[in-house]
């Protein structure tokens, strides 16, 4: 059977700075194109249509703002996959604004374009239309579950692995978390996807995943602590512990990594933007959880150990450090 | 052992996913609700949400509210939409309303649909009981629509003329049961208007019709002249609670707008069940391959441990299980539903390397299985506590009813809800199927002879 002797703590450096230069291009890209919040958040309205045959760009933005009095920003994608033979083509129209768009206007612009083109056949294939209010209610909602969610993890792991130092444990595992969340969300921002519930349901289930990740190293040291006894240093005990989980580490995320991009291929082809847009980023989060678990956790957990261990050295009476 | 357990999950499997159908001449009745029987969310089956609210500045009452919800579920009812989700918030005047559309539509005009539902009700009192068509709505019960004869003509009161209508109870001096009743309070146009129909229609029908749909056609025992009258019938507290907020929403001060309106195509939502499918039968074969070939013995267990788990999500979702209610799928909800099974397959990974080590490290087949056991259990049973704390806040905070309904009132979006459902039920499927089935299967075929091998379980050959 395989096993594996890589320095984790020795290369700490190398993980961190791979891991802070990934946040600085996230960071750079955040400058340039700014944050995009989903009208689910803000408030807003989409509107996206189907049809056949030929429509031009500019003459939908014309009728549709002199039906709405909104200004409004017209996309149009040829060849959508559909069910059925019959390829379809789509025209999505997002509306300017966080207002939300009354049911008569919306029906107004089904009317006016429909009058334009006879023969495209315009039919919803989707839309939104939300109230800024309710979008900013969810929104809150949507932070504070996370933020309750990390409070009762820290408490858990705190309770759970009092004997390997559970506060800080615990409090470790928290920052390869917040990492993890920091990837997902760059990873939206790299692919200027605006941020909408899917990005929560990916946050929360990364969360889960990563820490699962982390505990199970945890408690390989909680029980090498007890084989390896309480002399062993610090950076030996954890680089065992993450060597010899390594395997199912690495068995795990490549696993779900498989489910989770086959959920992507299937949806880019079917041209499903719901799945897509929840499928990738789950992937980066599920690479990131296992490294963050393994190369920043760990690694962590030892620097803070140390530090904990040559505070105590340095208050002892100055007889013993004489020497 | 092993067989029965594999046997169980099999059956459960089967079962889960295809249901059991009894044939009983033209009529096959659902016995236990297959995957079939799943009711789909409508992002995936295609179908509208809308938030409807008061046009008031000021706040609305509980009762119009509940008026204001029974009228709009007696529009679904009549336009034939009967599996609809509806929402009440108190606290912020909403209310919140999910309905598929049939796919047998033809056309797809879901804001025709919203605004109809928001309409101002048209609230009549009739002479007499005629209509025209007879429904059968979601309840069981028929649905008499379109007044016809002179109950089309004579008009007796409309939504303006009743201030008011509560349901009551009332008990009987002599025999001592109590029955309910809605008792009307009417204006002293209506009163008056009132006053001479009953007297004219003593003994005959005056029949209630909420738009066109008629809601109740009760008998003129008395002539009513002060205004205030009651309709008995055997109704039960439910009913005649109904019937009063139907009548109150005919007297509603105020018109709903609808503040929030999402709709979905269906032949979109087609294709992506199609493709959600597709997506996991692949990955699950995937999965399926990866673990035989890494694990040999214990990876085939952890299959069949799986394809246990993944039946008991689709059986908690679909109905199958009495005690739970069935629940609409969505697609965040498979997501919670793919996780889980992610996490059940770490659980049966984790068990296996541990075996696998101990054998490795020159223990015997037994001994390994024990120990290997014995080690993984706590790393799982943490893990999987943990995603249980995150599905069960996402539960609560995104729930019907939740922890934030202080501030926020209840949900006004149940896709993140259906994801910790899901989670949760898989996750507590994974203690279940990944670890007590799989080290049930995993003792149990040890002691067969053709399964001494310690290769099969990932050791070196003998």
């Amino acid at each position: 059977m395989k096993k594996f002797h890589i320095g984790f703590f020795e290369h700490r450096k190398i993980y961190f700075a791979i891991s802070i230069g990934i946040m600085l291009v996230g960071l750079i890209f955040n400058f340039i194109y700014g944050t995009q919040l989903d009208i689910k958040f803000t408030g807003g309205a989409v509107l996206r249509y189907s049809y056949t045959g030929t429509i031009d760009q500019e003459d939908v933005q014309r009728i549709v703002q002199q039906t709405t009095d909104k200004p409004v920003t017209v996309t149009v994608s040829k060849d959508v996959k559909k069910t059925g033979n019959s390829a379809k083509n789509n025209v999505s129209l997002s509306f300017a604004g966080t207002e939300s768009l009354s049911l008569e206007k919306q029906q107004a612009v089904a009317a006016d374009l429909a009058k334009e083109y006879p023969n495209a056949h315009f039919t919803v294939v989707e839309s939104n239309s939300i109230n800024p209010v309710m979008g900013r209610d969810f929104l809150l909602k949507c932070v504070i579950s996370i933020v309750i969610a990390f409070l009762l993890l820290i408490i858990y792991i705190a309770l759970r692995f009092k004997k390997i130092g559970g506060a800080s444990a615990g409090a470790m595992a928290i920052i390869a978390l917040l990492h993890d969340v920091l990837m997902v969300y760059f990873t939206f921002i790299i692919f200027r996807m605006p941020l909408n519930d899917n990005f929560i349901a990916v946050v929360l289930t990364i969360l889960g995943y990563s820490l699962n990740d982390t505990i199970i190293i945890y408690d390989r040291i909680r029980e090498n602590r007890r084989l390896m006894g309480p002399r062993t240093e610090y950076s030996v005990l954890v680089d065992t512990s993450i060597n010899q989980t390594f395997t199912r580490s690495v068995y795990t995320a490549s696993c779900t990594f498989l489910s989770i991009a086959t959920v992507f291929v299937v949806g880019a082809v079917f041209g499903l933007d719901t799945v897509k847009t929840f499928a990738l980023p789950m992937m980066v989060g599920i690479v990131t959880g296992c490294y963050s678990s393994v190369c920043i956790a760990g690694p962590l957990y030892v620097m803070w150990q140390n530090h904990k261990a040559k505070q105590r050295l340095e208050n002892v009476p100055a007889k013993k450090s004489k020497k | 052992m092993f067989f029965i357990v594999a046997f169980l999950i099999l059956f459960l499997t089967y079962t889960a996913l295809f249901g059991i159908h009894v044939q009983n001449g033209d009529n096959s009745t659902t016995v236990i609700k297959g995957a079939g029987d799943i009711r789909w969310g409508i992002d995936i089956r295609g179908g509208v949400e809308a938030t409807f609210s008061p046009e008031t500045t000021q706040k609305a009452t509980k009762d119009q509210l509940n008026s204001a919800k029974s009228i709009i579920e007696l529009r679904m009812v009549k336009n034939n939409i009967t599996d609809y989700e509806i929402y009440t918030d108190y606290n912020n005047d909403r209310i919140i309303v999910r309905f598929p559309w049939k796919n047998d539509e033809k056309s797809f005009d879901p804001e025709s649909a919203v605004k109809e539902l928001s309409a101002t009700a048209l609230l009549t009192f009739r002479e007499g009981g005629e209509y025209t068509t007879t429904e059968t709505g979601s309840d069981g019960q028929p649905v008499y629509k379109t007044p016809k004869g002179t109950t089309a003509e004579k008009i007796i009161l409309q939504g303006a003329d009743v201030t008011s209508a509560k349901s009551e109870m009332t008990q009987d001096e002599t025999t001592g049961k109590s029955s309910y009743l809605v008792a009307l309070e009417l204006s002293g146009d209506g009163a008056k208007k009132f006053a001479e129909a009953t007297e004219r229609l003593n003994g005959q029908t005056i029949s209630i019709w909420m738009d066109d749909v008629m809601i109740s056609a009760p008998r003129v025992d008395a002539v009513i002249t002060d205004g205030k009258c009651t309709i008995t019938g055997n109704f039960t507290a439910q009913e005649a609670s109904a019937l009063a907020a139907k009548i109150n929403a005919g007297a509603l001060p105020f018109k709903l707008s609808t503040t929030n309106f999402s709709s979905i195509n269906p032949s979109l939502g087609d294709s992506s069940l199609d493709a959600m499918f597709l997506a996991g039968c692949i990955a699950f074969a995937l999965v399926s391959l990866f673990m035989l070939i890494v694990f040999r013995l214990p990876g085939l267990i952890a299959v069949i441990a799986l394809m246990g788990q993944v039946a008991l999500s689709f059986a908690a979702v679909s109905g199958y299980f009495p005690f739970l209610p069935s629940f609409t799928l969505t697609l965040p909800g498979l997501a919670g539903i793919i996780l889980s099974v992610g996490m059940g397959v770490d659980a049966n990974i984790i068990t296996a390397t541990r075996i696998k080590e101990e054998l490795w490290a020159g223990k015997t087949l037994d001994g390994s299985i024990q120990r290997g056991d014995e080690n993984s259990f706590w790393a799982i049973f943490d893990g999987n506590i943990t995603v249980i704390i995150v599905a069960l806040i996402l539960m609560l905070v995104f729930g019907p009813t939740n922890i934030l309904s202080l501030f926020f009132g209840p949900s006004t979006t149940g896709s993140i809800y259906s994801f910790g459902y899901t989670l949760l039920i898989g996750v507590i499927g994974n203690f279940l199927m990944g670890v007590t089935a799989t080290r049930l299967m995993t003792k149990s075929i040890s002691g067969f002879q053709f399964a001494r091998n310690k290769w099969l379980y990932g050791g070196a050959a003998q």
